[in-house]
C-alpha cells in the first residue's frame, strides 16, 4: 500500500502559531513558578535553621546565667556553631549565586546570620573566661562586591581548615553588610578595609593566608582534635 | 535581569516554541491519520534514476543492485549511471550491468554532482527523474510508495524516509538517532508545505518542472537545497513519503562527519543568503514565516549555548582547581538544598524531553515502531556538544565565503 502525499498546505497557520505560543508561554510560566517555589523553600529552610540557632543561643545564654549555680561541665563547649552555623554559611553563599532569589530577603537572612555569629562569639568568650577554657577561633572578613580577588581562595582555605579541625570556630562576615553590630565588631578589632582579613589571637592579618600559614599563626590548633582523630575517638 | 540572562531565556523560548509548534502541527495532522492510503495511477509514469558516480568502485554495485530490485515495471524504469570523471575503476565495475535493458552508462568529465544530474536530464525522456547517491540503497517498494504523491500536479518533488545504513561506529549510531529526528522533520515540514531540502538519496522530481525551472546548479556544493528552494519559490510543492525507505552510508569518523556537516551548513547559509527574499515573507507561508527563519536562528542558538556551556564549564573547573589548591581534597557531599532548580534547567529538561518525543515520533513515522534507537540517550547527551563545532566553522566560512569541498 502506498501513502498519500504528505503535504497539506503551506499557507501560514496563524491559529497554530498562537496555540504553540500559548503552550510555550505556559511551560515558561510553570518553570518560573517551580523555580520560585523551590527558592522560597530554600529561604524558609534557612530561616528555620536560623530560628533554631537563635533558640540554641538563647538556651546557652540561659545556661550561662545559671552558671553561678552549676559547674562548667554543664556548659556545652561545643556550641551550636560547629553543627549548624557552618553549613548555613555555605547555603547563604549558594543562594547568593542563584537567580530569582529575593535579594532583600537574602540580605535580611545574612544580617540575622551575622548577628547570630556575633552572639555565639561573645557567649563563647564569656564561657571561656568563666570556665578557663581556651577556644580557638578565627574571625574572617570578606567582600563579594568583586573588590576582593583573594576572598574566594581564602574561603576555600578556611573550609579546608575547618574540615581538618572540626572544633575550630570560624566566624565569617561580609565586611560591607549593613549591620551596626558588625560595624562595632570591625571597630573593636580594628579591621581595615584590606580584604581578605583574618583576626587570629586578637590580631588582624591581611591578604591571603593558606592553611599552613594559619597553622603557624595559630599554634593552638595543634591542641585541637583533627578530623581523623575525632572520628577515630568518637564514641557517639 | 542581566543581558546574558535575557538572551538565554529568549533563545530558550524560541527553541521551545519551535519544538512545540512542530509537535502541535503533527498532532493536528494526526487527526487525519499520519499515513493515508492512496492510489497508484492507472498508468505508471516513466522514471529515470540517476546514480552520479565519482570514484565509487566499492559502493556502486550494491546501489545499482538495489535499484534493479525495485518493484516497478521494467519498461518504465531507467537507471542512468553517470561516471563523473572517476579516477578509479568505477567505470569498469559498472560495466557488468551494461546488458540490463534498464541501465544506461555514461561517462563525462568531472564537474560535480549537479553536472551529472544535468547530463542525465539531457539524456532521458522520463516523466520523473530521481537521484540515488552511490552510497545508498533503496527498499524494493520505495518507488511505488513515492509515485502516488505525483497525482497532485502541484507536487514537483517527493522526498523519501532516509535511514542510516548498517550503523557500526558510535558516531553512526548517533547519526541513526539524528536521522529518525530528520524523518520527523521532513514529514512535518511537508505537512506545513515547507520542505527546503530534497536530499540526494532518492528524492524524485517531476522532470518537466525541473526543465521549466532550469537545471541543477552548483549552489555552494548543496544543489539539493538550492533546487528545493527554487521549487518552493516557484510555488510548487514538495511532498514526503516517509515509508519509501532509503538507507544511506554515513560518515564513520568525526573528521568525515565534521567535513560533511560543514558542507551542509555552509551550503544552507549561502543558499539562505541567495534566497533571502523568502525569509519572513508571508507569500511563502509557513516556509517563509517560521521554517526558514528558524533554520537560521537555531544555528546561532546552538552556537550561543555551546559557548555558554564552555564558558561556565571552564569557570567551574577553574573554581574547583582553586578549591583543590587551597583546601586540598574535601569530602564530597550531596544535599537536596544544592540541587539546581532554576527555571532555565526546568525548561532545558522539558526541551530535551520534547526532543525525545520527536525522535520517537520520527521512529513511528519512519518504521511504524515508536521505540527510538537504543543509542538515543547517548545522542541526547553528546550530539549537542558536537553540532556547534561544525555550525561555528560553517558560519565563519560562510561569512568569509571560503567555499567547501565535497570530500
Amino acid at each position: 500500500m502506498a501513502e498519500d502525499a504528505v503535504v497539506d498546505t503551506r499557507s501560514a497557520r496563524w491559529q497554530m502559531y498562537a496555540v504553540a505560543f500559548l503552550i510555550t508561554a505556559l511551560i515558561f510560566a510553570t518553570a518560573l513558578y517551580a523555580s520560585n517555589y523551590f527558592n522560597d523553600r530554600r529561604i524558609a529552610d534557612v530561616q528555620s535553621t536560623q530560628d533554631n540557632i537563635a533558640i540554641d543561643i538563647l538556651s546557652l545564654e540561659t545556661q550561662f546565667d545559671l552558671l553561678a549555680e552549676h559547674s562548667c561541665r554543664d556548659i556545652s563547649e561545643n556550641s551550636v556553631l560547629s553543627r549548624e552555623i557552618q553549613p548555613l554559611a555555605s547555603r547563604l553563599s549558594y543562594l547568593e549565586t542563584q537567580q530569582g532569589v529575593d535579594q532583600d530577603e537574602l540580605a535580611q537572612l545574612k544580617r540575622y546570620y551575622s548577628l547570630l555569629q556575633i552572639k555565639d562569639l561573645l557567649l563563647m568568650q564569656r564561657v571561656a573566661d568563666k570556665c578557663k577554657l581556651q577556644p580557638v577561633f578565627i574571625l574572617y572578613f570578606y567582600s563579594n562586591k568583586g573588590d576582593c580577588k583573594e576572598c574566594e581562595s581564602q574561603g576555600y582555605a578556611l573550609t579546608g581548615l575547618s574540615e581538618r579541625y572540626p572544633q575550630l570556630r570560624i566566624y565569617s562576615f561580609d565586611f560591607n553588610l549593613d549591620l551596626s553590630a558588625l560595624k562595632t565588631l570591625i571597630d573593636i578589632n580594628d579591621v581595615k578595609n584590606e580584604l581578605p582579613a583574618l583576626v587570629m589571637n586578637g590580631k588582624a592579618h591581611y591578604g591571603l593566608r593558606t592553611m599552613e600559614d594559619i597553622e603557624k599563626i595559630l599554634p593552638q590548633l595543634a591542641t585541637l582534635k583533627t578530623a581523623t582523630s575525632t572520628s577515630a575517638t568518637s564514641t557517639r | 535581569m542581566s543581558i546574558e540572562a535575557a538572551l538565554t531565556y529568549t533563545f530558550l523560548f524560541i527553541s521551545l516554541y519551535l519544538e512545540v509548534f512542530l509537535l502541535v502541527s503533527f498532532l493536528e495532522r494526526r487527526k487525519k491519520g499520519v499515513l493515508l492510503p492512496s492510489q497508484l495511477p492507472h498508468v505508471l509514469p516513466t522514471v529515470a534514476i540517476v546514480v552520479p558516480c565519482f570514484n565509487e568502485e566499492y559502493g556502486v554495485v550494491t546501489t545499482v543492485k538495489s535499484l534493479l530490485s525495485l518493484d516497478y515495471p521494467k519498461e518504465k524504469l531507467e537507471i542512468l549511471l553517470v561516471d563523473d570523471g572517476s579516477t578509479d575503476r568505477t567505470l569498469a565495475v559498472v560495466a557488468q550491468f551494461k546488458d540490463d535493458s534498464r541501465i544506461k552508462i555514461f561517462s563525462k568529465e568531472n564537474g560535480g554532482k549537479h553536472t551529472a544530474m544535468n547530463y542525465a536530464l539531457a539524456h532521458t525522456e522520463a516523466e520523473l527523474i530521481g537521484c540515488l547517491d552511490a552510497d545508498s540503497i533503496v527498499a524494493h517498494d520505495a518507488l511505488l510508495r513515492i509515485i502516488p504523491s505525483f497525482s497532485n500536479p502541484r507536487i514537483a518533488a517527493v522526498t523519501p524516509g532516509i535511514h542510516v545504513r548498517e550503523p557500526k561506529t558510535l558516531l553512526q549510531h548517533l547519526q541513526n538517532v539524528e536521522y529518525r529526528l530528520s524523518v520527523f522533520n521532513r514529514f512535518i515540514m511537508a505537512v506545513l508545505g515547507s520542505v527546503f531540502i530534497t536530499p540526494g538519496p532518492f528524492s524524485i522530481f517531476r522532470a518537466s518542472i525541473i526543465r521549466e525551472l532550469g537545471t541543477w546548479r552548483y549552489a555552494h556544493s548543496t544543489e539539493d537545497m538550492e533546487m528545493a528552494l527554487r521549487i518552493q519559490e516557484a510555488g510548487y510543492w514538495i511532498a514526503n513519503a516517509p515509508r519509501a525507505i532509503v538507507h544511506t552510508a554515513t560518515p564513520d569518523t568525526f573528521p568525515r562527519l565534521f567535513r560533511q556537516r560543514v558542507r551542509w551548513t555552509y551550503g544552507w547559509l549561502r543558499n539562505a543568503i541567495d534566497y533571502r527574499h523568502m525569509l519572513g515573507n508571508r507569500k511563502y507561508g509557513n516556509l517563509g514565516l517560521i521554517i526558514l527563519p528558524s533554520a537560521i536562528v537555531t544555528i546561532f542558538i546552538g552556537i550561543y549555548f555551546f559557548f555558554r556551556i564552555l564558558f561556565y564549564g571552564a569557570q567551574a573547573l577553574y573554581h574547583k582547581l582553586i578549591e583543590y589548591q587551597f583546601a586540598g581534597v574535601t569530602s564530597p557531599s550531596f544535599e537536596l538544598f544544592y540541587v539546581n532548580t532554576s527555571a532555565m534547567w526546568f525548561i532545558i529538561f522539558v526541551s530535551v524531553a520534547l526532543v525525545l518525543v520527536l525522535i520517537s515520533t520520527g521512529s513511528f513515522i519512519g518504521t511504524g515502531r515508536r521505540m527510538p534507537p537504543l543509542s538515543t540517550p547517548l545522542f541526547l547527551a553528546l550530539y549537542s556538544f558536537m553540532v556547534p563545532l561544525w555550525l561555528t566553522t560553517a558560519l565563519v566560512r560562510a561569512t568569509f565565503k571560503t567555499g567547501v569541498r565535497w570530500r
